[in-house]
């Protein structure tokens, strides 16, 4: 019983029973506007955007860093490869995004380890500098991407794209050595020094990777969205939520050895209660409500400290 | 035994940890084919020799060398390679990871091609290992966490020899495993001898030396005494090796017959932390040393912290003289009880403050007039017991992290006086304090019992809880074991006894 | 030769690691930053009506950090200022129409009621501060944009007619003074700057630490509700952008006025005040030299990550994370 209650079918089975529950519930509240195969499927792809940033940002989270400048980095790409696009076609467009996204986490681990200063104060102020960068590469104006570059923006593109970010993710976890080292520095940093890991190489693997999926993420948000608009003021910092929800519970089912799974559920769980108030006609703003509140549930059942530990 | 091949020389190791010599010169010969036993009472260096062997501490002094090539490494994975590896006594797998990613972290080379890792071949080769083993029911592929403390225990031994390192160390890690697990150890641990190799065997239970060990070397206070042959000895000519020092009657008591008053200023009754300490009750006279000794993990130092209350999920009631229940903190520092911790550097003392702050935080509701707090009337204090303590200082608003051990002790003391406190509970009061200080704090020790203090004493230092104590009880397994009163004919070895 | 190089760059890595420098560093800044702006405005920030604008945008981002400082003592973090501004900024116009005392009173128990869920969940549950307060600021963000999606909320004529400089000094001083007092004078001080420099030697000390974090993000959110008034007599009516990341903006005053991020012992009250002025001075004087927004925060950037890496305590820091 003890080793059916970990396997990673149980993991699954945890996950599916809540898309089920959350299903049903608003599908009986509003039986009309709610969850026709079309509707899940339109909320399957708005999730996979975020499920796509999740993976990325889950290097990071397991090894009890974090990270500010994912909305910033994702923004700045996607002017990155819409302006390259212009000239150079798809392939401008995606190495632009993706090159773009590496580089600056190429950067931010650089600056972490240099400075050695807490990732989460570093991130905040390479948001503010990665920000105007944006504004300036897109000098000042919207960003739109041209009708004939958007093989991404719906199915099957978008889903191809994500399914090969899943796919990528899965390989790096399983079948390299940073997906066991990353869980190793976040399990316990001593040890892993202590089993000749170099903390800090890893941890700059880490944000180099984050930010490439981050840039997969940005060909998915400007295709989505068709149009990108840099702005300051630190407008970004709402974008880097949506993917950190999935990671969360990709870290909460990560003793079921597969967060993956659990990031692309997790994500798709949210989409599905946001979709189900605004079905029972709760106005769009009510979004922000349920992400906290959502979030704040998630971490409460997952991330609390043991009884006595100092929490900061 | 001359005929033997050395395996290992160790000559001349040391090891300072700040004015602690916790390896103080020690050499030793490891046969090949042997497994040898090392004990010694709590900090006795053992452990600290073994992990600077492995690299978890870098070596203070003198030489390792293995079969002829010097062991001089940075971490365990460079051990491994040069033929060292250990079992560790606290949990030594990661969480997060496979029972493989386990076995062969830092060694994922065999599997690697061109950056990529050949998980399925890895996963292979760890069941393959774990079914030598005889291990059948632990997954290779499987996460860690879904296995208990035993069975991650057993993926450790595995992870520690399945390379065939010429010298296994196991430090301490029977006490964990249940029996069927020790003898699944045993028999690795022969295999290892069969072979031709050579075993670090570190355990405190002499009978299971006895039984498994071929050699036994000996080390007191950081310094290597005697090696001597299993089959030669009996536990009780152990147990005289382990101790046999000179008590420095200098700076201990000497008084012996001492009556202690019958009124109890403090009762203990049926205290349980769970999977700490069992059912513990006792009772505090006025004006006594009460002792507290017994091995590291039996449960004396979360006694002490259980009558501070500052135990999580105590059971039982510790009650005053007043009949005042104590079950947390405030209430015990309000009802005149003071606490040194043995974690001196994380419970006792604010590190990143200053002497002052440290000295007036406990006594802060006492010292504020109308809830207002002066500077100054703050400053007279702390300077007043600082001096008290003849604290080395440069000021009271210095850091005091700045400061020794044992000076930063005398700050956990003054801070204590100050407060007043009428019961003290001091948790390895001596621990890394050079001499001096140790007078200075025995000193007071006699003096606030003088006054009608009562001080509860957990000492890991036998001699120290023969030389203070009014009574000494002996702890063991999480349940006391033992008491003895003050008496000059009492000996380490009655102690011992009850502890081991 | 080179041997007296090194020497010099150690003594010099030495004072810029020393306490004395970390110290001054803030008033430095401010010093350096007043200088520049001075000089390259040709003294026009220093015209009245400057002045007069400038202090304007001084006072709620004050009297939030006010409370925020004693959070960030604590060595935790609070991303919540910004949208308790504006829950609490619509409470305040919604009863300014009724009373305006009963207004101030309600403004600041908005913020005390979202400073009590952040503190719960903090401490009953033991999560991170900066997880929980990135939780809760989604969430009144949203029910901030909630209430103002189909229109501003206007606040009354009465509440408007408050607006002066010396209503709003009178208040940030008085603000400014009372949280002196606590911290200096009282055990609040010492209870907080325990509990940032070491919880658990503070917990065997005897101070109740779950209850001085608690309070400490009680009081942050009470303040910020005071402030939320402040802000409703300048701008009259409250948007869905109301104190749109504010927090951030509090965030970077207080590292600029030489908080570590770490909190504890080494944090000086004057964090609060020298901090709040050089942002507003350098977000003024960026505005004044007629840099596009951009450029500006860029500027802000930087400056934040080099004082940042000035300031902060790595002695602190076991494992930086």
């Amino acid at each position: 019983m003890q080793g059916f209650r970990n396997s990673r079918f149980f993991g699954f089975m945890i996950l599916a029973a809540m898309v089920i529950f959350f299903y049903a519930l608003f599908k009986f509240l509003t039986p009309s506007n709610f969850g026709s195969p079309a509707n899940l499927f339109s909320y399957f792809q708005s999730s996979i955007i975020y499920s796509v940033g999740g993976c990325g940002l889950y290097f990071i989270v397991v090894m009890g860093l974090f990270d500010f400048a994912v909305g910033a980095n994702i923004v700045l790409s996607s002017i990155v490869g819409v302006i390259l696009s212009e000239k150079l076609g798809y392939p401008g467009f995606i190495l632009g995004c993706l090159g773009c996204g590496t580089v600056i986490g190429i950067i931010i681990g650089f600056l972490y380890n240099k400075l050695n200063v807490p990732s989460m104060i570093v991130t905040v102020g390479i948001m503010l500098i990665l920000e105007s960068v944006a504004v300036f590469a897109a000098g000042g104006v919207k960003q739109t991407l041209a009708p004939e570059l958007r093989f991404f923006s719906g199915a099957p593109g978008n889903i191809i794209l994500a399914a090969l970010a899943f796919a990528l993710m899965w390989f790096i976890l399983n079948y390299t050595r940073i997906g066991t080292y990353c869980n190793a520095i976040g399990s316990n940093e001593f040890t892993a020094k202590n089993m000749g890991i170099d903390v800090k190489k890893y941890k700059l693997i880490g944000f180099a990777l984050l930010h490439f999926f981050v840039g997969i993420m940005a060909i998915l948000t400007v295709s989505y969205g068709t149009t990108m608009t840099a702005l300051t003021g630190m407008s970004t910092m709402s974008r880097n939520f949506q993917p950190l929800m999935g990671t969360f519970f990709g870290v909460a089912f990560r003793k079921y050895g597969n967060p993956i799974s659990a990031i692309v559920i997790g994500e798709f769980i949210i989409a599905i209660i946001f979709n189900g108030f605004v079905a029972l006609g709760a106005p769009t703003t009510i979004q922000n409500v349920v992400t906290g509140a959502a979030l704040l549930a998630i971490v409460t059942l997952t991330a609390r400290g043991g009884r006595g530990s100092v929490v900061k | 035994m001359s005929d033997k091949k050395i395996l290992l020389k160790a000559e001349h190791i040391d090891k300072r940890f700040g004015i602690t010599h916790a390896v103080n010169d020690v050499s030793i010969d490891v046969y090949a084919g042997e497994i040898r036993a090392l004990i010694g009472e709590n900090g006795s260096g053992k452990s600290t020799f073994c992990q600077m062997l492995c690299g978890i501490y870098t070596i203070g002094g003198g030489t390792f060398t293995l079969d002829g090539q010097p062991v001089n490494v940075r971490n365990q994975v460079e051990a491994n390679r040069l033929g060292v590896s250990i079992i560790v006594q606290e949990m030594g797998t990661l969480s997060g990871l496979t029972v493989a990613e386990n076995i062969f972290l830092g060694h994922e080379e065999p599997f690697m091609n061109h950056g990529i890792k050949n998980t399925p071949a890895m996963i292979r080769e760890g069941q393959k290992l774990l079914d030598e083993y005889g291990f059948t029911n632990i997954k290779a592929g499987a996460m860690i966490d879904s296995y208990n403390f035993e069975d991650r225990k057993l993926v450790e031994i595995v992870k520690a020899t399945y390379m065939k390192p010429k010298i296994l160390i196991v430090d301490e890690t029977t006490t964990a495993l249940s029996q069927n697990g020790r003898l699944e150890l045993y028999k690795i641990i022969d295999a290892v001898r069969a072979d031709g190799r050579s075993v670090i065997f570190i355990s405190h239970d002499l009978n299971e030396i006895l039984t498994h060990c071929d050699t036994i070397s000996i080390l007191r206070d950081g310094e290597y005494i005697d090696t001597v042959n299993a089959k030669d000895v009996n536990e009780d000519d152990i147990k005289r090796l382990m101790v046999g020092r000179e008590i420095g009657s200098a700076y201990y008591r000497t008084d012996y017959g001492k009556t202690i008053s019958p009124e109890v200023v403090l009762s203990v009754k049926n205290v349980t932390v769970p999977g700490q300490i069992e059912n513990v009750s006792f009772e505090l006279h006025r004006g006594e040393i009460l002792g507290f000794g017994g091995l590291s993990e039996c449960g004396m130092h979360e006694a002490g912290k259980a009558v501070f209350g500052a135990s999580l999920d105590r059971e039982g009631t510790v009650t005053l003289a007043d009949g005042t229940q104590i079950n947390d903190i405030p209430t015990a520092i309000h009802h005149s009880i003071g606490y040194a911790s043995k974690d001196r550097d994380n419970e006792s003392i604010i590190l990143n403050e200053s002497i002052r702050n440290n000295i007036v935080l406990p006594s802060l509701d006492d010292l504020a007039e109308n809830h207002i707090l002066k500077a100054g009337k703050l400053n007279r204090f702390a300077q007043e017991f600082a001096d008290k303590m003849q604290t080395k200082m440069q000021g009271i608003n210095q850091f005091i992290s700045d400061l020794s051990g044992g000076n930063k002790q005398k700050v956990v003391l003054a801070r204590w006086l100050g407060k007043g406190s009428d019961i003290l509970v001091l948790d390895s009061p001596t621990r890394g304090i050079d001499v001096k200080v140790k007078q200075a704090i025995y000193a007071l020790m006699q003096e606030l019992t003088a006054q009608g203090k009562s001080i509860i004493m957990i000492s890991e230092e036998i001699p120290e809880l023969l030389g203070m104590s009014d009574r000494i009880l002996i702890m063991k397994d999480g349940r006391i074991n033992g008491e003895f009163m003050r008496s000059e004919s009492l000996s380490e070895e009655d102690l011992i006894a009850k502890m081991v | 030769m080179a041997r007296n190089d090194d020497m010099n760059q150690s003594k010099l890595s030495a004072f810029l690691d020393s306490d004395t420098f970390k110290g001054l560093l803030p008033f430095i800044g401010l010093v350096v930053i007043l200088g520049a702006m001075y000089y390259l405005t040709d003294g026009r920030i220093m015209q009245p009506k400057r002045l007069r604008l400038l202090l304007s945008q001084v006072y709620y981002p004050m009297i939030v950090a006010t409370g925020v400082f004693f959070v960030m003592t604590l060595g935790s973090i609070d991303f919540t200022e910004g949208s308790t501004l504006g829950v609490a900024s619509i409470v305040v116009s919604v009863l300014s129409f009724y009373n305006i005392p009963l207004a101030i009173i309600g403004g600041i128990l908005t913020g005390a009621a979202i400073g009590a869920v952040n503190g719960f969940f903090h401490v009953k549950f033991r999560l991170q501060s900066f997880i929980v307060t990135i939780c809760t600021m989604y969430l009144f963000r949203g029910v901030c944009a909630y209430f103002t999606t189909e229109t501003a909320i206007p606040a009354s004529a009465a509440i408007k007619a408050l607006d002066s400089d010396n209503l709003k000094i009178g208040i940030t001083i008085a603000v400014l003074i009372v949280a002196f007092f606590l911290f200096k004078f009282t055990r609040i001080g010492n209870d907080v700057k325990a509990v940032g420099s070491g919880e658990t030697a503070a917990k065997f000390s005897g101070v109740r630490t779950d209850k001085v974090k608690f309070l400490a993000f009680v009081a942050a959110g009470a303040l910020t509700g005071l402030a939320a008034f402040v802000n409703v007599i300048k701008v009259g009516s409250i948007t869905s952008t109301a104190g749109n990341q504010l927090e951030t903006q509090i965030l970077i005053s207080l590292v600029l006025g030489g908080l570590p991020i770490t909190g504890g012992a080494k944090v000086r009250f004057s964090n609060i005040v020298v901090g709040t002025l050089m942002y507003t001075v350098l977000n003024n004087g960026l505005v004044m030299l007629g840099f596009e927004s951009a450029t500006q925060q860029l500027i802000k950037g930087v400056v934040f990550l080099i004082f940042v890496a000035l300031t902060i305590d790595r002695k602190a820091l076991k494992v930086i994370k």
